[in-house]
C-alpha cells in the first residue's frame, strides 16, 4: 500500500507558495548569515541561546585548559611610591672609589632601577682618567656573590643581631684593653681619610690598639728604601705621560704594579708615534713575560736574583756620563748585547724626561733605582715624592711583630680588615690567630682568616658602603652607595666605630611614627660621620653635594719637600753579597686577573685570560724551553717543585716563550681554600682552583733561588684560549719601526693593494634615503697594552655567560672581544713567526734556546669586523644576520636556528654559539644560575638562549640609547655620542668608536690616517675595523 | 627477441625462466625469516638504539655534547651528512642514467641500488636537520609562509639550496623507486596467503593488472623518471658542495668542487652498492642474477671515479700553490702535512691508490676482495669529507682561532648509529619487498618462450 500521506513543513509548503518554492532550489533555503559573520561591525552579541551554550562551553574549557598550564612563579616587586630619581629604562649614573683594590681608582656606576650594573672609570678621577682594570670592572660581580655572608657569624654561627655580637666583643676589647694587652687591627692599605679617622678613634678608645698595614703582595722594600732614601715612607708619584725612556726591572707597571690604569692612561699616551714630545721608548729586564714585558720595545730576559748587580751596573753607566762617583764593584754585571749600556745611553738622552722602576721586594734594589732616578733628575718631573702614592703602604715587618705578638701572647685581639694573612702569609697565622682571646673578621664571605676568627662581622661591598679615598696625598676620591644593603653586612668603619663608641647616633625617623618609611640616605650612621668629617675641613654644603656628585675633591697636597739624601756608592757592599748561582729560580707575580686572590671567587676574572700565557681559570708554573726540554717536558705535562720546605706536586706546567733561561714563574692569587663556589673551599667541597704560591715564597718576595723542579706524574691540560701562538707570517698584524714611520707615515702599511675582481657592488650607505650613520671602529695597536678590561667589560655590557675550565678546554668561551696575542721569535736580529722555521731554529739551536728567551709580542683585540660584504649573512638560510642600513653586521636570537654556518663561514672567528643553556643550568654554576647573581644582567641585552649564535653587536644597545638620547636633546646626528663597552673601559684608550659619516669625528680622522689598515683586507670583506700599525720605537740611542 | 651475443656474458645466468625468477626472488618474502637475517637485523637494531640515545643526549644536553667549537662548528655531522649524501648517489645513476642508455646489466642491481639511495638520504638528512642548535624551529628553513611578519628564508644561502636539492632528490628517488616496484608487488600480492599480506600488497600494487596498457604506461613512466632523476644525480652533490665552495674559508673555496664532489659521490656509492650487494647475492643465493660480470662493471666504475677524484685531489693542490694565496697554499700544506695528515694519507690511499687494482682482472672478479676494496673506498670518502671540512676549518686565516677538533663519544654515536638506520631499514626492505626486479629481468632471460 503506497502511502499518500503528506507532510508539509509549514504553511508556505502547503500553499506553495512562490517565494517559498524558489528557496526550495537553492541548497541552503535560508540565507547563510555570511556577512554578519564576516563583517567586523563589532562584537554584538545577537546570538541565540544554543550559540550562548556553546561559546560558553568553549570558553570554560579553554580556560579550564589554560589554567592547567603551570607557569613560572616569577618575583618583582614594583615600586609603591616611585624614588623621584628612578625611571625604569633609564640609567642612573654615580661617582663613587672602586674597591677592588687599593689603588682607589675613581668610578662611575651605572645604575638600572636600583641595581648597580656596571662599574667603569671616572674621567674627573686623576688616578682612573676614564678607564678602568679587569679587576675593577669585575668587582661588581662581588655585590652579587651567592658566597657572601648574609649575618655576622659568632663561632661558625649566624648571629642575625648585631648589638648582641657588638656588646661581646666591646667586653672582650674593654677587658683586653685594660688587662694592658696589645689589639691590633690588620688591614690591607687604607688611605681614605675618615677611614683613617675612624681607626684612630678605635685606636684612641682601646689605648693598647695598633693599626698595622701590610699589602698581600707587598711593596714593603720600595717603601723602606724611600723611607731611608727620602724619610718618608712612601711611593712616588710616578708620571708616565711625562717619560720618554721607561726602563722597567720586572715592574708590571701596566698591569699590576702600584696604579696600573693610571699608569697605563699616561704610557698610552706617549705611546702613539705621533705623541707630544715624542714616543716614549720601553725598556723591560725580568725574567718572567710580563704584560708590560710583551709591550716594552726592548726586553730583555734576565735571573731576577741578580738584579742589584745589574742595577749598580747601570748606576755606574750613568754616573759615567754624569761624572759622579762610580759604585766600586767587583762584577760588573750586563747582559746580551749590551742591554744595559744601550739602556743607560737612551735614559741620559731623556734626562729629567724618564723612569726607571723595579717591581722587586728588595731594598737594595729599591734604593739603587732611587739612586738613578736622581742621577737622571727625574724627580719632579716624572717623579713626585711631594705628591706621593698613598696607595701601597703595608709594612711586612710590622706584620710580622703582629704574628709574634700574637704567638706570645702580648696582642691578645686581632681585627682583620681586607686582610687575609692565613691565606697570604702562611698557615702559621691559623694557629696564631686561634691563641687571641678576640679575633675579628671583617671578609664578606667566610675566606681562610675569617674561618678561622672568632667572629666575622661581613663588610658591606664597596657599593653598598659611604668611603672615601686618598689614593695620592692631595687627591681625594668619594665613595657612595648604589643600592640598599643586599645582606644583613655592616660597614668596617661603622663596625669599629660602634665598639669605640664613637658612631654618631641617629635621630629618630621623625616620620616612622606616621608610618612612613623615609628613604633617607641620611639615616647611615657612617654617612653623617664622612659628612662631619668633611665638612669640618671646610667643605660647605653645596661644596659637598658637588664633590659626591662628581666623586673626587679637589685638594692640595703638602708641599713638604723631600730631599733624597741616599747613597748608592754605600751599597756596594750589598751588591758584592749577590750570590752569583743561586739555582733555578721561581719568580712571583700577581696576575692581571684575580691579582692578589681577594677576587678568587669571580668568574668573570677566572674566564679571561692572561694577557701573555691565555690561560684561564688555573695558574701554573711557567718555564723557559731549555729547561723544558731538559726535563722533558711537553704541553700538558706537570712539575713537582719544591721552594724552601713545601713541595707541590703535579702543578700544571707552560712552556713560556720569553722566560729567561734557568727561571720559572708562578701567579699568586691561586689555590684559595675557602674562597667559595667558583674560587674553590674546601669546607663546602667546591675544587681548589690552582695552586697557593704565597706559601712558596710570594708575596713578600718576588724571587725565591734553589728551586727543585722534576717532572710530575700527572697530565694536565691547561684551559687557553690561543694556543697556537706564531702569526705564521701572516700580513693580519702590521708594524714598522719610529724610523721607518718618520721617514714615511705609511711605512709598514705600505703594502700594495690587492688587486680585488669582485662581482659585488660596493655597499651604498647613503642609497636608502640617506641613512644618518655609518659606524666604524679604529684599534691603536701602538696603545693597546693587552690587559683584558675590554673583554671582561663587554661580558658585563652584553651578559656573556661565563662556561669554565672544561668548555674553555673545548675552545667554546664565549668573550666576544678577545686579544690575539702572537710571539715573534728574535734570533740574530732576524725573526721569526713561522711555526716551521721555529721548529728548525729549536733543532738546530739545543741547549740555550735564546729564540725562545727573546720574542716580541703583539697584542691584537678582535672582535666582530661588522663587514660590509659579510661571509656570514649570505649562509644563514634563515636570514637571521643581516646587515642594518648604518653598517652594523645585525644578528637576530629568535631567529637563529643554529646551523652555525655562519661561524664556519666568519674569517675571523669571531662567532660563539649557545652550545648548551648557560642560565639556570647547575652544568654552567656561575652568576646566571642563581637569583643573586642574575641581578647583574644588563636588562638592554638579551640573554641568549641555547642553540643560538651570538657575537659583537658594537653595543648597539648603547648606540640606540646615544641616537635616543640626542634626539631628545634636539641635538644633529653627528653630535650623537657612543661608546662601546670595550672603548669606556679600556684603561690606555686604544679603542675609537663612532661615526663614519661625520668626516669630523675622530674615528673619521683615523680612517684617513696612513696607519690604518684592515685585518684580511684581500678578502674584501669591506670590515668596519680599522687598525693602527704598530709602532715599535727600537731607535738606538 | 634476445640475441645472445657471443662476446658479451649473459646477464642472468643458470637458464634460469620467468617462473624460476619469481620463484627465487619472492622466497624470502614468502618465508620466515633466516636465522641470518635475524642475526643481521637484531644487530642494525642495536645500532639503531645507540643513534636513538646519542640523538636523545644531544637534544636534551645541548649540541654542546659534540666536541664541535669556536672554530670547528662543523665536524662529525656534516662529513657524515655528505658521506650519506654521497652513498646515495649510486641508486639513481644506476636506475636512471643507465636505463636512458640502456644497460641492461643494471636491471638485477637497480632496485637495491635505489633502496639504499633512499636510506642513505635518510641517514644523511639526519644531520642537517639535528646539527641545528635549535631544532625545534628548523622548519624556518622552509619557505612556509607564516605569522612571524615578514619573515622569509634567504634564497642567497647554499644550505637552503641543499633543503630544496636534497628534498627533491629523496622524494623523485622515492617515486622512480615505488614505480617500479608496483608490478612486482602485484606480483607478491597475488602469491601471498595471510589477510594482511594480501591488504598491505594489495593497498601498494595499486590494483596492478598486468594488462599491455599498464605496461606501456610504465615504461613511459619510468622513462620520464629517469629523466627528471639524471640531472638531480648531478644536481645534489654539486650543491652540496657548494656549502663549501661558495664560502670564503681556504680550502672550501674551490671552484673544483661541484664536480669532484660528484665523481666522489658515484665513487662512494658504487663501493656501498658493491658493499651490498656482494654479501646480499651470497646470502641470499642470487649469484645467477647478480652475477661477477656485474660486479666486474661496478669495480670498473669504481676505479674511473676514484682516479676521477683523485685527479681532484692533485689538480686543488696544484690550483693552492698556482693561485699565489698564502692562506690556500697553507691550507693544503697543512692537510698534507699538518696535525690531521692522517686524515689525509687515508683519504690519498683509499682513495686514489687502492682502487688501481681494478686494473687486474681478479681483483674485478673476487667477490671477497671486492667486498674489502669497497669498504676501503668508503673510508676513504668518509676522510675525504673529514679532511675537507674538518682541517680546513681547524687553521683558517687568523692563527689565533686555530685549535684541534676530534669527534666525542655523542658524536660518533650517531654516526654508527645511522649504519643501525641504514640496515634496519636494509633488513626490512629485503624481508618485505622482492630486492631485484623480478619484472625486469624477466626481459633479459635467455629462454623466454
Amino acid at each position: 500500500m503506497s502511502n499518500n500521506m503528506k507532510y508539509w513543513k509549514g504553511e508556505e509548503e502547503l500553499n506553495r507558495d512562490a517565494r517559498f518554492l524558489a528557496a526550495q532550489k537553492n541548497e541552503f533555503n535560508e540565507s547563510l548569515p555570511l556577512d554578519e559573520v564576516l563583517s567586523e561591525d563589532g562584537f554584538e552579541l545577537n546570538s541565540n541561546r544554543r550559540d550562548f551554550l556553546k561559546y560558553f562551553g568553549f570558553s570554560v574549557t579553554a580556560v579550564t585548559l589554560a589554567a592547567c598550564y603551570k607557569t613560572n612563579v616569577r618575583h618583582a616587586v614594583p615600586y609603591l611610591v616611585k624614588p623621584e630619581e628612578v625611571t625604569p629604562g633609564v640609567a642612573n649614573y654615580y661617582r663613587s672609589t672602586c674597591g677592588a683594590c687599593s689603588v682607589g681608582c675613581g668610578i662611575e656606576v651605572k645604575v638600572r632601577e636600583g641595581r648597580p650594573i656596571k662599574v667603569d672609570g671616572s674621567a674627573d678621577s686623576p688616578i682612573s682618567g676614564g678607564g678602568l682594570c679587569a679587576a675593577g670592572q669585575a668587582s661588581i660581580l662581588s655585590l652579587y656573590d651567592t658566597e657572601r655572608l648574609a649575618n655576622p657569624l659568632h663561632l661558625g654561627a649566624e648571629a642575625k643581631d648585631w648589638s648582641e655580637l657588638d656588646n661581646g666583643i666591646k667586653a672582650k676589647l674593654a677587658s683586653i684593653s685594660q688587662s694592658g694587652k696589645g689589639i691590633a687591627v690588620v688591614s690591607g692599605t687604607v688611605h681614605g681619610p675618615t677611614t683613617l679617622k675612624a681607626i684612630s678613634d678605635f685606636t684612641a678608645a682601646y689605648p693598647t690598639a695598633k693599626h698595622v698595614m701590610y699589602d698581600a703582595v707587598s711593596y714593603s722594600g720600595m717603601l723602606d728604601a724611600n723611607a731611608a732614601d727620602f724619610g718618608t715612607r712612601a711611593i712616588p708619584r710616578y708620571d708616565f705621560s711625562k717619560a720618554n725612556v721607561i726602563v722597567s726591572f720586572a715592574a708590571d707597571f701596566l698591569g699590576t704594579w702600584v696604579s696600573p690604569v693610571e699608569f697605563s692612561k699616561a704610557y698610552g699616551k706617549k705611546r702613539r708615534p705621533d705623541a707630544e714630545g715624542g714616543m716614549n721608548q720601553h725598556f723591560q729586564f725580568e725574567s718572567a713575560l710580563s704584560m708590560t714585558g710583551t709591550n716594552a720595545d726592548h726586553r730583555f730576559p734576565m735571573k731576577m736574583s741578580q738584579e742589584r748587580l745589574y742595577l749598580s751596573s747601570l748606576y755606574n753607566y750613568l754616573a759615567q756620563k754624569a761624572g759622579a762617583t762610580q759604585m766600586p764593584v767587583v762584577k760588573q754585571g750586563e747582559l746580551a748585547g749590551n742591554a744595559l749600556k744601550s739602556a743607560a745611553e737612551a735614559l741620559w738622552n731623556a734626562k729629567g724626561a724618564s723612569i726607571v722602576v723595579s717591581g722587586s721586594n728588595d731594598k737594595v734594589s729599591q734604593q739603587l733605582v732611587n739612586a738613578i732616578n736622581v742621577l737622571l733628575g727625574n724627580y719632579g718631573s716624572t717623579l713626585h715624592m711631594d705628591q706621593h702614592s698613598k696607595q701601597h703602604q703595608g709594612s711586612d715587618s710590622e706584620l710580622a711583630a703582629v704574628l709574634k705578638g700574637l704567638n706570645d701572647k702580648s696582642i691578645a685581639a686581632v681585627i682583620f680588615y681586607g686582610a687575609n694573612p692565613v691565606y697570604n702569609r702562611g698557615q702559621e697565622w691559623q694557629a696564631a690567630i686561634a691563641k687571641a682571646e678576640l679575633s675579628v673578621s671583617f671578609a664578606a664571605s667566610k675566606d681562610e682568616t675569617a674561618t678561622v676568627c672568632q667572629y666575622v662581622c661581613p663588610d658591606s661591598h664597596y657599593l653598598e658602603s659611604w668611603s672615601d679615598a686618598e689614593p695620592q696625598a692631595g687627591v681625594y676620591h668619594l665613595g657612595q652607595p648604589t643600592i640598599t644593603r643586599v645582606f644583613n653586612t655592616r660597614q668596617a668603619q661603622l663596625s669599629l666605630l660602634t665598639w669605640s663608641g664613637a658612631a654618631p647616633q641617629i635621630d629618630a625617623d621623625p616620620f616612622a611614627k606616621k608610618g612612613i618609611l623615609s628613604q633617607k640616605f641620611e639615616a647611615d650612621p657612617y654617612y653623617i660621620y664622612l659628612a662631619n668629617n668633611w665638612k669640618s675641613q671646610g667643605l660647605n654644603e653645596a661644596a659637598w653635594t658637588k664633590a659626591l656628585e662628581m666623586g673626587v675633591v679637589s685638594g692640595t697636597a703638602s708641599a713638604a719637600s723631600m730631599a733624597y739624601s741616599g747613597n748608592a756608592v754605600a751599597l756596594a757592599s750589598e751588591v758584592a753579597s749577590v750570590k752569583a748561582d743561586n739555582g733555578i729560580e721561581l719568580n712571583f707575580y700577581a696576575p692581571v686577573g684575580v691579582r692578589d686572590g681577594a677576587h678568587g671567587n669571580n668568574p668573570w676574572l677566572h674566564e679571561m685570560p692572561d694577557p701573555v700565557s691565555k690561560v684561564s681559570w688555573d695558574n701554573y708554573v711557567a718555564l723557559p724551553k731549555s729547561l723544558a726540554s731538559e726535563l722533558g717536558i711537553k704541553e700538558r705535562d706537570t712539575v713537582n717543585i719544591k721552594a724552601g720546605e713545601l713541595m707541590y706536586q703535579n702543578v700544571p706546567a707552560l712552556i713560556q716563550p720569553g722566560q729567561a733561561n734557568g727561571t720559572l714563574a708562578m701567579a699568586l692569587g691561586y689555590g684559595r681554600t675557602a674562597a667559595g663556589k667558583v674560587g674553590g673551599s674546601v669546607e663546602k667541597g667546591f675544587e681548589t682552583i690552582g695552586f697557593n704560591a704565597f706559601n712558596l715564597g710570594g708575596g713578600t718576595s718576588t724571587v725565591v733561588g734553589n728551586v727543585e723542579i722534576t717532572k710530575g706524574d700527572a697530565q694536565y691540560h691547561l684551559a687557553q684560549t690561543q694556543t697556537h701562538h706564531s702569526i705564521e707570517g701572516r700580513d693580519i698584524v702590521r708594524e714598522t719601526t719610529l724610523d721607518a714611520f718618520k721617514k714615511n707615515p705609511k711605512a709598514g702599511n705600505d703594502k700594495a693593494a690587492t688587486h680585488v675582481y669582485t662581482i659585488w657592488e660596493k655597499r651604498d650607505y647613503r642609497k636608502d634615503g640617506s641613512p644618518n650613520h655609518l659606524w666604524g671602529m679604529a684599534i691603536d695597536l701602538n696603545a693597546c697594552t693587552g690587559c683584558g678590561s675590554c673583554v671582561v667589560s663587554c661580558s658585563i655590557e652584553n651578559n656573556v655567560p661565563v662556561v669554565g675550565r672544561d668548555e674553555i678546554r673545548l675552545r667554546r668561551e664565549m668573550h666576544w672581544i678577545r686579544i690575539d696575542r702572537y710571539y715573534s721569535f728574535v734570533s740574530e736580529e732576524s725573526t721569526m713567526t713561522r711555526e716551521a722555521d721555529i721548529a728548525t731554529a729549536d733543532a738546530a739551536n739545543k741547549g740555550e734556546y735564546s729564540h725562545w728567551e727573546n720574542v716580541q709580542v703583539i697584542h691584537q683585540p678582535m672582535m666582530c669586523q661588522h663587514c660590509a660584504q659579510a661571509p656570514c649573512e649570505t649562509v644563514c638560510p634563515v636570514l637571521a644576520t643581516t646587515h642594518s642600513s648604518e653598517g652594523l653586521n645585525q644578528m637576530t636570537y629568535n631567529r637563529c636556528i643554529g646551523t652555525k654556518y655562519c661561524g664556519n663561514n666568519c674569517p675571523y672567528k669571531v662567532r660563539r654559539f649557545n652550545w648548551f643553556r648557560y642560565n639556570d643550568n647547575d652544568a654552567f654554576d656561575f652568576h646566571f644560575n642563581n637569583p643573586l647573581g642574575k641581578m647583574v644582567i644588563n636588562p638592554d641585552v638579551t640573554v641568549r638562549t641555547r642553540g643560538v649564535m651570538e657575537k659583537c653587536s658594537f653595543c648597539v644597545q648603547r648606540i640606540q640609547e646615544g641616537k635616543l638620547k640626542a634626539k631628545r636633546a634636539g641635538k644633529s646626528p653627528n653630535e650623537v655620542q657612543v661608546e662601546t663597552a670595550c672603548q669606556r673601559a679600556c684603561p690606555s684608550n686604544a679603542i675609537v668608536f663612532g661615526d663614519l659619516h661625520n668626516p669630523e669625528s675622530e674615528i673619521s680622522k683615523l680612517y684617513r690616517n696612513e696607519r690604518g689598515f684592515r685585518v684580511l683586507d684581500e678578502i674584501n670583506v669591506q670590515s668596519s675595523v680599522t687598525y693602527m700599525t704598530k709602532v715599535r720605537n727600537t731607535t738606538k740611542a | 627477441m634476445i640475441h645472445d651475443s657471443i662476446i658479451r656474458e649473459r646477464l642472468v645466468t643458470g637458464d634460469k625462466t620467468a617462473a624460476d625468477v619469481t620463484r627465487d626472488i619472492a622466497r624470502p618474502i614468502l618465508n620466515q625469516p633466516s636465522t641470518a637475517w635475524k642475526v643481521g637485523f637484531t644487530l642494525s637494531v642495536i645500532f639503531l638504539g645507540i643513534f636513538a640515545l646519542s640523538l636523545f643526549y644531544t637534544l636534551w644536553t645541548g649540541i654542546g655534547v659534540w666536541n664541535i667549537n669556536k672554530s670547528v662548528m662543523w665536524g662529525w655531522d656534516i662529513t657524515n651528512f655528505v658521506f650519506w649524501v654521497g652513498i646515495g648517489h649510486a641508486g639513481t645513476l644506476i636506475s636512471a642514467v643507465l636505463l636512458l642508455f640502456r644497460q641492461k646489466w643494471r636491471m638485477s642491481i637497480n632496485r637495491s641500488a635505489e633502496a639504499m639511495t633512499i636510506f642513505a638520504v635518510i641517514c644523511a638528512a639526519m644531520f642537517p636537520v639535528f646539527h641545528m642548535g635549535r631544532v625545534w624551529v628548523g622548519y624556518w628553513a622552509l619557505p612556509l609562509p607564516n605569522g612571524f611578519g615578514s619573515l622569509w628564508v634567504n634564497f642567497n644561502s647554499p644550505l637552503l639550496w641543499d633543503v630544496f636539492a636534497i628534498s627533491t632528490y629523496f622524494s623523485v628517488s622515492l617515486l622512480f623507486w615505488y614505480i617500479g616496484l608496483i608490478p612486482d608487488i602485484a606480483t607478491i600480492r597475488d602469491k601471498v596467503t595471510t589477510k594482511g599480506a594480501k591488504f598491505w600488497y594489495g593497498l601498494f600494487s595499486m590494483g596492478w593488472t598486468g594488462s599491455t596498457r599498464t605496461w606501456a604506461r610504465y615504461e613511459l613512466i619510468s622513462l620520464i623518471l629517469a629523466g627528471l632523476s639524471t640531472p638531480l644525480v648531478l644536481s645534489v652533490h654539486t650543491i652540496v658542495s657548494t656549502d663549501f665552495a661558495t664560502s670564503v674559508i681556504p680550502g672550501w673555496h674551490t671552484t673544483i668542487f661541484p664536480p669532484y664532489f660528484v665523481a666522489g659521490a658515484i665513487f662512494s656509492g658504487f663501493g656501498m652498492v658493491a658493499t651490498l650487494l656482494v654479501v646480499a647475492r651470497k646470502v641470499m643465493n642470487y649469484e645467477n642474477y647478480i652475477t661477477i660480470g656485474h660486479l666486474e662493471a661496478m669495480c670498473k666504475i669504481i676505479m674511473v671515479t676514484g682516479s676521477l677524484v683523485g685527479i681532484a685531489y692533485l689538480t686543488e693542490f696544484f690550483i693552492a700553490w698556482y693561485s699565489g694565496v698564502e692562506y690556500e697554499q697553507y691550507a693544503f700544506l697543512n692537510r698534507a702535512f699538518g696535525p690531521y695528515w692522517w686524515a689525509y694519507w687515508s683519504m690519498m690511499s683509499c682513495n686514489l691508490i687502492a682502487p688501481q687494482v681494478f686494473w687486474f682482472k681478479w681483483c674485478r672478479t673476487t667477490p671477497w676482495f671486492i667486498f674489502i676494496m669497497s669498504i676501503v673506498v668508503n673510508v676513504g670518502m668518509w676522510f675525504e669529507r673529514f679532511v675537507i671540512i674538518v682541517t680546513s676549518l681547524h687553521r683558517d686565516y687568523l692563527p689565533s682561532s686555530w685549535v684541534m677538533y676530534s669527534g666525542s663519544l655523542t658524536e660518533v654515536g650517531l654516526f654508527l648509529g645511522t649504519f643501525g638506520i641504514f640496515f634496519t631499514c636494509f633488513f626490512l626492505f629485503a624481508k618485505f619487498l622482492p630486492v631485484i626486479n623480478m619484472a625486469e629481468v624477466k626481459s633479459i632471460l635467455r629462454n623466454r618462450e
